[in-house]
């Protein structure tokens, strides 16, 4: 069983950096991205392709990663352009909306589970140390690197730099950040164009353990929002230490064969409990206002 | 809301009585009217389905075609959508009245339609049977041996071809198909007297890490697999499983899949009909033929559409007196075996209440990233 644990833990890391993702796109644009993991895997996608197509690897990922932050960017501009007054709710119907067209599309393109499987590059794939029974491969101390990175990083951009204030004060009133001069539209542009590329990243870095085909990694979205409800879509280490406690949880029910049938359960459990937890003590009204 | 009740109640007997009504299965001098249902759009794609059913349709034709009849094929997309499945069984059966359906390949066809079949009493000859249903339904008789066949065949192979002990299974399953891969499991223990050191079927979407190291830990010989095969063997080999004979079902059985699985793994995959990828096997030559004729793409889908379609014209040539839906549903419940050399067993459809008439498996082994065939013919469990 301890075995089990650890093998879950080993994929903690992956599970974090999707939910930081969500994190991230919350905190600098907020909204609630459903498109997040399809962006990512269109630009992953987009990766392979081109590497099957003869390009070298190091050409193929800049230009992965420039088709993810484009598509991010696209859909950030539709969201400003169109939807910049309306509320997070209806933001996140949009997106919810381009998730549907966007993995209807990768889909066509790429294939599905069977017939779409592609062999992601996985650089890092010798093995680090052996804990107990399990390998751990250098993937995973690349991973929780990342996801550390990330989180300190942003956290630093946030509180400690002018492009971090003039974002949070863009995420938090848009309308009231204009006024004052920031250059709204262009930035949050810009700051999607990023989040687009991050998440390029993370899935490329997540492909190899959590899914080699299109419709898979799009569907990572419901892990990530699992992960990203433990940090309450606002703290970011709180979502880092929710991927290590969900890749415990997962280990350990794949080892009881008690709840074993459930383990794809787990991700929505984790949701609800939080839910049921953060709003115990919470009034109607101010608690939902954000 | 009761009279939406009274409305769909209506709407049912309308649609029984001209079931009743209908059983004419087009004129007697048009052309032979054949449906199928299949798969196009959707999570689960089958293209070259329809398209290698109506080659061989129109290979018939260019030769006189049935009793001077021509065979036309209407293939409906149900882009695995139960609403549209079920529209389409209705559409084939009450307005285009067709004769049977043959070359279907749907993942929900044989579960919703099933009882819309029996009552019209038209029989269905899937290309590819999916779900479990297509197996216990007394009018659909697919030509591949299914989910359950073919896991008794590998269980089979795992423990008395490669000669393992400790056998294990790490599946994902379908809601309702436990009940059958139950009885598979108990039909290998049965002949060989051997039992699984792990059965787990919870496998899902996540990392596979756990359950590699739950294998190694139990020390599992062979491993059964059937779910998402880049990170299982990505993962496996990180974790020094070299070692083990990993066997996956046909639904692995694609090129994309043994260009991601990494060297020095060992993975096998049980195929429904001769390897497609060989084209010199028995019954591939003409499958190859009739494909390349139309360029349809060659996957194993393909040759069960050929399958399917043979089989269907062979039956129709049976039929004395006019080939109407009853003549060619009793031509089925009657028909002498046919061997066909692309599987196993013979393909009979015959009077039960339910039908798996192909059995056994014919296994191939991923080496440098493709699919090479094994040279054991098929497996069929029991026989020697």
């Amino acid at each position: 069983m301890l075995n089990s644990v650890v093998a879950g833990l080993t994929s903690g890391g992956v599970y974090a950096l999707l939910g930081l993702c969500v994190v991230l796109t919350y905190r600098l644009v907020a909204v609630v991205n459903f498109t997040m993991a399809a962006v990512g895997a269109m630009g992953a996608f987009v990766m392979v392709s081109l590497m099957d197509a003869g390009l070298g690897v190091w050409l193929a990922l800049p230009l992965g990663v420039a088709a993810g932050a484009a598509l991010s960017a696209l859909l950030g501009a539709v969201l400003v352009r169109w939807f910049g007054d309306h509320d997070e709710r209806t933001k996140a119907a949009v997106t919810v909306a381009v998730y549907v067209a966007v993995m209807a599309i990768g889909l066509r393109l790429f294939g599905g589970t069977t017939t779409g499987a592609r062999r992601f590059p996985a650089p890092f794939d010798t093995p680090a140390f052996t804990v107990g029974g399990v390998v751990v491969p250098q993937s995973v101390l690349v991973s929780l690197a990342f996801a550390v990175l990330i989180t300190v990083g942003v956290g630093l951009l946030l509180n400690r730099t002018l492009v971090g204030l003039r974002l949070q004060a863009l995420s938090e009133r848009p309308a009231t950040a204009e006024v004052v001069g920031i250059p709204a539209p262009r930035l949050a542009v810009g700051v999607w164009a990023a989040i687009g590329a991050v998440t390029t990243l993370v899935i490329l870095l997540v492909a190899p353990r959590l899914g080699g085909d299109f419709s898979t990694l799009g569907n990572l979205i419901a892990t990530a929002f699992a992960v990203a409800m433990v940090g309450a879509f606002r703290s970011l280490p709180l979502t880092l230490a929710g991927g290590l406690v969900l890749g415990c949880l997962e280990g350990l029910s794949a080892s009881l064969s008690a709840i074993q049938q459930y383990r794809g359960v787990v991700p929505f459990l984790v949701i609800v409990v939080l839910l049921w937890w953060r709003s115990r003590h919470e009034v109607w009204d101010t608690a939902h206002s954000r | 809301m009761k009279r939406s009740h009274l409305a769909a109640a209506a709407a049912a007997v309308l649609v029984l009585a001209s079931a009743a009504c209908s059983g004419e299965g087009g004129g007697a001098d048009g052309p032979i009217k054949v449906g199928s249902i299949n798969g196009i759009t959707g999570l689960f794609q089958t293209p070259e389905v329809p398209q290698a059913v109506k080659a061989v349709f129109d290979e018939v034709n260019a030769a006189g075609g049935i009793g001077g009849r021509k065979l036309e094929l209407i293939s409906k997309d149900d882009a695995m959508n139960p609403q549209r499945s079920t529209e389409a069984a209705i559409e084939l059966i009450e307005s285009e009245e067709v004769v049977a359906l043959v070359g279907s390949s749907s993942a929900v066809d044989c579960g919703l339609n099933r009882a819309t079949y029996s009552n019209a009493g038209i029989v269905s000859v899937p290309a590819i049977g999916v779900d479990p249903a297509c197996f216990t339904s007394p009018n659909i008789a697919p030509v591949n041996p299914g989910p359950f066949k073919l896991l008794t065949a590998m269980l089979y192979y795992a423990s008395e071809t490669l000669k393992h002990d400790k056998v294990c299974m790490f599946y994902t399953t379908l809601p309702g198909s436990g009940g059958g891969i139950d009885a598979a499991i108990k039909e290998w223990s049965d002949l060989t007297g051997k039992a699984l050191t792990v059965k787990d079927t919870s496998v899902g979407q996540g990392d596979p890490t756990p359950y590699l190291v739950k294998a190694k830990g139990a020390g599992c010989q062979a491993v059964l697999y059937n779910a998402q095969v880049g990170p299982w063997f990505a993962q496996a080999k990180t974790q020094g499983m070299q070692d083990v004979d990993f066997i996956m079902g046909a639904n692995s059985y694609t090129d994309a899949n043994a260009e991601v699985i990494p060297e020095g793994m060992n993975a096998y995959a049980g195929t429904e009909w001769q390897p497609y990828t060989d084209e010199t096997l028995p019954g591939n030559d003409r499958w190859a033929r009739v494909v390349d004729g139309s360029k349809i793409q060659k996957t194993a889908f393909s040759q069960g559409a050929v399958m399917a379609a043979d089989v269907f014209v062979q039956v129709l040539k049976t039929v004395k007196g006019p080939i109407t839906r009853e003549s060619v549903t009793e031509a089925f419940k009657t028909m002498r075996p046919i061997d066909y050399p692309m599987v196993g067993t013979p393909y009979v459809f015959g009077p039960g209440e339910a039908h798996n008439p192909i059995e056994g498996s014919r296994f191939v082994k991923v080496q440098d990233r493709k699919w090479q065939v094994l040279p054991e013919d098929f497996i069929v469990p029991g026989r020697k």
